[in-house]
């Protein structure tokens, strides 16, 4: 009944009712026990103090949830939210200035500035007037030479980040940097960037390579060398909405830039320019159909200061169509097809990368390795005549031989049958053995990509040779090796025969110009002795002045080398050949070492070889090359008998054919008067060669003595193949002055047959030798 | 005889929150509404209105006897029916994102189910006063309230609107509970009604999708874990003392409306953990009052009443801030007194009314006040009565 009372169920209880409701507010007081029992009443007070405890439970619960997202899990969904409530804008580095090694600037980062808008905040900017946007891209459009509808699309993009147009002149930004400014447009960002620029465009392409749109060095030094040369990025940061627009308690933030290291290269920019001058003459004059490469190592360091490879390319414009290509449709880096074949041709540094049979240039090492074990001496006897081995028989490349003759004589013949048999005294593991010393089965360690690796200059060489390997192989067939191993094994010969590690970088050094790391020479290991490098190096001096290397020489410096013709793997079908001279010089105190090689010359088949093709390129340019070293010259008394000294033509217009006559006598020049006036006290017009011109002394000059006469002429001859004594006698009897450039046949004249020339003028014919490998 | 009073605790905590969920709300929708609405007052200014149109009613609602209010309940259930049916009407009722929840009059708008949440606490308060002693047994007992519930959640899934549904039903269940109801007849109907609750759950496409992101809300970055990932990270991004009132960064539209149900990740990002337990012993402070107020009612109706009301109270602020945790998936549910919205505001302050004066019954004196109360109790003839003559 009692517990019925409460529900209010009946009118009974409506009275008792109000007891319970007093009984209800004991209860909760200290009167509890006493009461009788109200099952119901308790229940529900019980049940609602429940409730209390599961609802607190449950918010307790809630704040550990909350302390768990904000302290366990905080650190990492800060980081999270950080990076979705920021915007970033790089601040990009100045890429550091890669340098020759007196400091000439190859690549250099310049100042420039990249356009860039937030679409999304832009819109919202303009309260999404397609009206306003298409103004706005117009105008710039028109600051930025760019089509408008292309603009328009990066202003539609869905991004918080667009590009309009990247890398502009400094200049050409202050014009958006104006226009922004008026327009009051706060989502149009003009950042500043750099742009690497290479004053010298194609000079020394391979070595420095070139960048990526976002300064990434993507091959040569730039790659190589991209982590130093590259910096820190620096940030812009912003606090934004989700669409980037920058809220209001925000404040940019800058964290600068750190910028790249500068490089000093081993490179000398003069001598590099020599160098690639001397190869695009010869492509010129021997229309080398596969290009060429040269090398010029400091022997004594193992610096490298040029090395060039063509065809090449130009670093500020790298995926241009090269001049041996026609396609209409070039696409460059955007056509795979185009990258692959640009990857393949103008990027490649044959210097580095191709490896090819060195030919006659490897019987210096053939020789090096006999001399050092005692197998010959200079003076040992030998004989020139073919050879029988393993059914083979191997021929001088002069028909018959050269008969009787001393070893240093074999070397200035380039006999090979004498360096078979000198490879069989010496033994399969002994001339391997030097083979390795001299670094043909490892890698130099250059620092530039592409060089093969250990594994694949072995695989270039037999695996297990035989007699008949061993014996092609003494003199440079039948395996390859690359050009920068060939001059640093040269270079051991050079210097008194220590291998040393090449280099082509000299320092590296921070913005404030300290040194960072510099690059001292490395020895990788003595090869051959003293004794042996001074004697190889008097024979290969007598190649240049007496043997096969003739072409190469130079008058009054002492130029050592050998000559190089190897065959290719396509040899018989097209002829291809590579013709090459390794020289150093001066050959008693090295400086320089000279590689150049030549790659499918299209002239005639009987002068594609080094001697006659590639060590005329390599004397001039070491000769050229010591000139600038400011090498001094001794002539030798050879040299002082040959030399023809020069003169410069006086200025003998105006005075009479008298005094014309005693002026040029001290120059101890001759002369031929054309015109009616021939007496004594006629005037001289005009001459020819005019005034100041250098001449041989025994130069023949022209002298007009009537006033309005115009000057003789005579046609070109075709001089090709004669000798020099039947060329001198022609051009000398057309009333042409001659100057001889080396010795032999005629090999190449100034000017080509059939043009028009004046009487007087001077005209140079190179010879050569032809009696060489 | 003791002046009667209003709880003070209880009102001085509503206050409290009411103050603490209007900065909020002005916090967090600023730049919402500037973005939006073109004028970062714009919530503020319909926040205040609604607040001081909800304290009006509650003042007004706290002078009137509840028990009067529950003596109509059975109408306002059914008036609640009929509203409930017609929102359902195109043309009647609102679709907005492809439900049926709203009634649209000009600048304000109404939900039902917020109505029907109150006048269904009522009545079953109501009718438990004198039926509880049934409860003991299941058919006659349990089971009409059940079917009453039960009539009421089908009304509110057709719409459809699952939250409201699901704490209705809670709010129910728990009435039912303290009213005496047997607590195996709990556990006996408890595991059908999860298992449904799980099959209608899983048959919905929707719901389904909730409970992936939850499980893994930074596996769905970009759509359905999108809200959740910047929840954490606003919670995440307070720490101890938060960013500091106003410098929220995930209210800048990377937490969609970050004035509704959101709301309480802002706080805690702007005011830190320190923040989160102000509001945290906020609510158990009303909880306490609430439940203090149900166990020292004048009778059993006032009790049920205070507690269903509490406990709606409860649940929600329990939910919420456990979706926003990505404690539990993500389901509708507001922040009492945080989250913007005008009606539902209005009848949670009414609802707040109720239990105030409640509070004044559990106040008052057990004097001889007899005949008044029993009246009450039989639930007759007091509607003549005036509020005023209840304790004399």
């Amino acid at each position: 009944m009692r517990g019925n009372r409460y529900t209010g169920r009946t009118g009974s209880n409506e009275k008792k009712g109000e007891t319970m409701a007093g009984n209800v507010r004991r209860m909760s007081g200290r009167r509890k026990a006493e009461l009788p029992d109200k099952p119901n009443t308790t229940k529900l007070k019980k049940r609602e103090f429940v409730l209390l405890l599961l609802f607190s439970i449950s918010l307790i619960f809630m704040l550990y949830r909350v302390a768990f997202i904000q302290f366990v899990k905080g650190e990492e969904y800060r980081e999270k939210a950080y990076l979705n409530q920021t915007h970033k804008r790089q601040i990009n580095p100045k890429r550091g200035t890669i340098y020759d090694r007196n400091g000439k600037g190859l690549a250099i980062s310049a100042s420039v500035d990249t356009i860039g808008v937030n679409p999304k905040a832009l819109r919202d900017e303009v309260k999404s007037d397609e009206n306003k946007l298409r103004t706005i891209a117009s105008d710039l459009a028109a600051i930025l030479d760019m089509d408008s509808e292309t603009i328009m699309s990066k202003f539609m993009a869905n991004s918080r980040y667009e590009f309009i147009k990247r890398k502009i002149d400094r200049e050409l930004g202050n014009k958006v940097r104006e226009y922004v400014a008026d327009a009051k447009l706060k989502n149009i960002y003009i950042d500043e960037d750099s742009k690497r620029f290479y004053p010298n465009g194609k000079l020394a392409s391979h070595i420095l390579g070139f960048t990526g749109v976002d300064d990434q060095g993507l091959s040569g030094i730039e790659l190589v060398l991209d982590n130093t040369l590259k910096g820190v990025p620096g940030k812009i940061m912003n606090e934004v909405d989700v669409h980037g627009r920058q809220v209001s308690f925000s404040q940019e933030r800058y964290i600068d830039a750190i910028d790249g290291y500068d490089v000093y290269l081993t490179i000398d920019e003069t001598i590099q320019h020599l160098t690639e001058k001397a190869l695009d003459q010869a492509i010129l004059d021997y229309n080398l159909k596969r290009g060429a490469m040269a090398i010029v190592m400091n022997p004594n360091t193992g610096e490298v200061l040029a090395m060039a490879s063509k065809p090449d390319f130009d670093p500020n414009d790298p995926d241009a169509l090269p001049d041996f290509v026609d396609d209409p449709e070039w696409g460059g880096f955007s056509d795979p097809e185009d990258s692959k074949l640009l990857w393949q041709t103008v990027f490649r540094n044959k210097a580095v990368m191709d490896t090819y049979e060195p030919g006659s240039v490897f019987k210096a090492i053939t020789a090096a390795a006999a001399l050092e074990e005692n197998v010959v001496t200079p003076t040992t006897p030998e004989y020139c005549k073919p050879i029988s081995l393993a059914g083979h028989t191997i021929n001088c490349w002069k028909k018959g031989g050269h008969g009787s003759e001393d070893f240093t004589h074999a070397v200035y013949n380039s006999c090979n049958p004498v360096f078979v048999e000198t490879a069989l005294d010496l033994g399969i593991s002994k001339f391997y053995k030097y083979v390795r010393m001299f670094g043909f089965m490892e890698r130099t360690g250059i620092e530039l990509q592409g060089e093969p690796s250990n594994e694949e200059y072995r695989k270039l060489w037999h695996s297990d040779p035989k007699e008949i390997d061993l014996a092609v192989s003494s003199f440079g067939q039948r395996f390859q090796i690359s050009p920068i191993q060939l001059i640093t094994a040269y270079s051991a010969i050079a210097n008194g025969g220590t291998l040393l590690k090449p280099t082509i970088i000299k320092q590296i050094c921070d913005n404030d110009g300290n040194i960072i790391k510099k690059f001292e020479p490395q020895v990788v290991r003595k090869v051959i002795s003293e004794e042996t490098a001074a004697t190889l190096r008097t024979i290969l001096e007598g190649v240049v002045s007496e043997g096969t290397g003739k072409n190469a020489y130079v008058s009054g410096y002492r130029i050592a080398g050998k000559t190089g013709t190897s065959e290719t793997l396509t040899t018989e079908i097209d002829g291809r050949y590579v013709v090459s001279f390794m020289a150093f010089a001066p050959a008693d105190n090295p400086q320089i070492c000279v590689l150049v090689a030549l790659d499918h010359p299209q002239v005639a088949m009987n002068l594609r070889s080094g001697g006659i093709l590639a060590a005329p390129v390599a004397g001039k340019l070491t000769e050229e090359i010591l000139e600038y070293l400011q090498v001094e010259r001794k002539y030798t008394e050879k040299d002082k008998v040959e030399a023809t000294p020069e003169v410069y033509v006086p200025n003998v217009t105006g005075l009479t054919l008298k005094e014309a006559e005693e002026k040029l006598k001290a120059f101890g020049l001759k002369f031929v008067v054309e015109g009616a006036n021939t007496g004594e006290n006629a005037i001289v017009y005009s001459q020819t060669p005019k005034a100041d011109f250098a001449v041989p002394q025994n130069a023949t000059i022209i002298l007009y003595t009537d006033l309005e006469q115009n000057d003789k002429t005579v046609v070109m001859p075709d001089l090709l193949n004669k000798s020099m004594d039947e060329a001198v006698s022609i051009l000398n009897n057309l009333g042409l002055n001659v100057r001889t450039v080396g010795s032999g046949i005629v090999h190449k004249q100034q000017y080509p047959a059939g043009t028009v020339l004046n009487k007087g003028d001077v005209v140079e014919i190179t010879l050569v030798e032809m009696e060489v490998d | 005889m003791r002046k009667r009073e209003y709880d003070f605790w209880l009102l001085f905590t509503v206050l409290v929150l009411l103050a603490l969920g209007t900065i909020m709300v002005f916090s967090a929708s600023s730049y919402t509404a500037l973005s939006t609405q073109g004028n970062k007052y714009h919530y503020l200014i319909r926040q205040v209105i609604w607040v001081t149109v909800g304290l009006i009613a509650m003042f007004v609602v706290s002078n009137i006897d509840y028990r009067r209010i529950a003596l109509s309940s059975p109408i306002l259930l059914v008036i609640c029916v009929v509203l409930l049916v017609l929102v359902r009407i195109p043309g009647i009722g609102s679709n907005v994102n492809g439900s049926w929840r709203w009634f649209n009059f000009g600048p304000a708008s109404f939900q039902p189910s917020e109505f029907a949440k109150i006048a269904l606490i009522l009545f079953l308060s109501f009718s438990l006063s004198k039926n509880s002693h049934r409860l003991q047994y299941f058919f006659t007992g349990l089971l009409p309230y059940l079917m009453v519930v039960g009539f009421i959640d089908l009304l509110l899934l057709l719409e459809p609107h699952k939250s409201a549904t699901l704490l209705i039903t809670m709010v129910s269940a728990i009435i039912l509970f303290c009213a005496g109801a047997r607590i195996w007849h709990f556990i006996v109907l408890g595991v059908p009604a999860v298992a449904g609750g799980i099959y209608i759950i899983m048959k919905d496409a929707y719901s389904m999708q909730r409970i992936l992101a939850f499980w893994d809300p930074f596996k769905y970055p970009q759509d359905i874990g999108y809200q959740i990932i910047n929840s954490l990270y606003a919670i995440a991004s307070g720490s101890v003392f938060g960013r500091g009132l106003g410098k929220s960064l995930q209210k800048y539209l990377y937490l969609p409306e970050p004035h509704n149900d959101f709301i309480f990740s802002i706080l805690a990002e702007e005011l830190g953990f320190v923040g989160a337990l102000t509001v945290v012993i906020l609510f158990m402070l009303f909880i306490w009052r609430g439940l203090k107020i149900a166990m020292n009612a004048p009778d059993m109706m006032g009790s049920l009443i205070a507690a269903g009301i509490t406990s709606l109270v409860a649940l929600e602020a329990v939910i919420n801030i456990a979706v926003v945790t990505s404690t539990i998936p993500a389901t509708g549910m507001p922040l009492p007194f945080f989250s913007y919205g005008g009606t539902s505001l209005v009848f949670l302050l009414i609802a707040i009314g109720i239990l105030l004066n409640i509070s004044k019954g559990a106040s008052q004196m057990p004097v001889r006040s007899k005949g008044i109360v029993s009246e009450s109790y039989a639930g007759r003839d007091v509607t003549s009565r005036k509020a005023g003559e209840f304790d004399i």
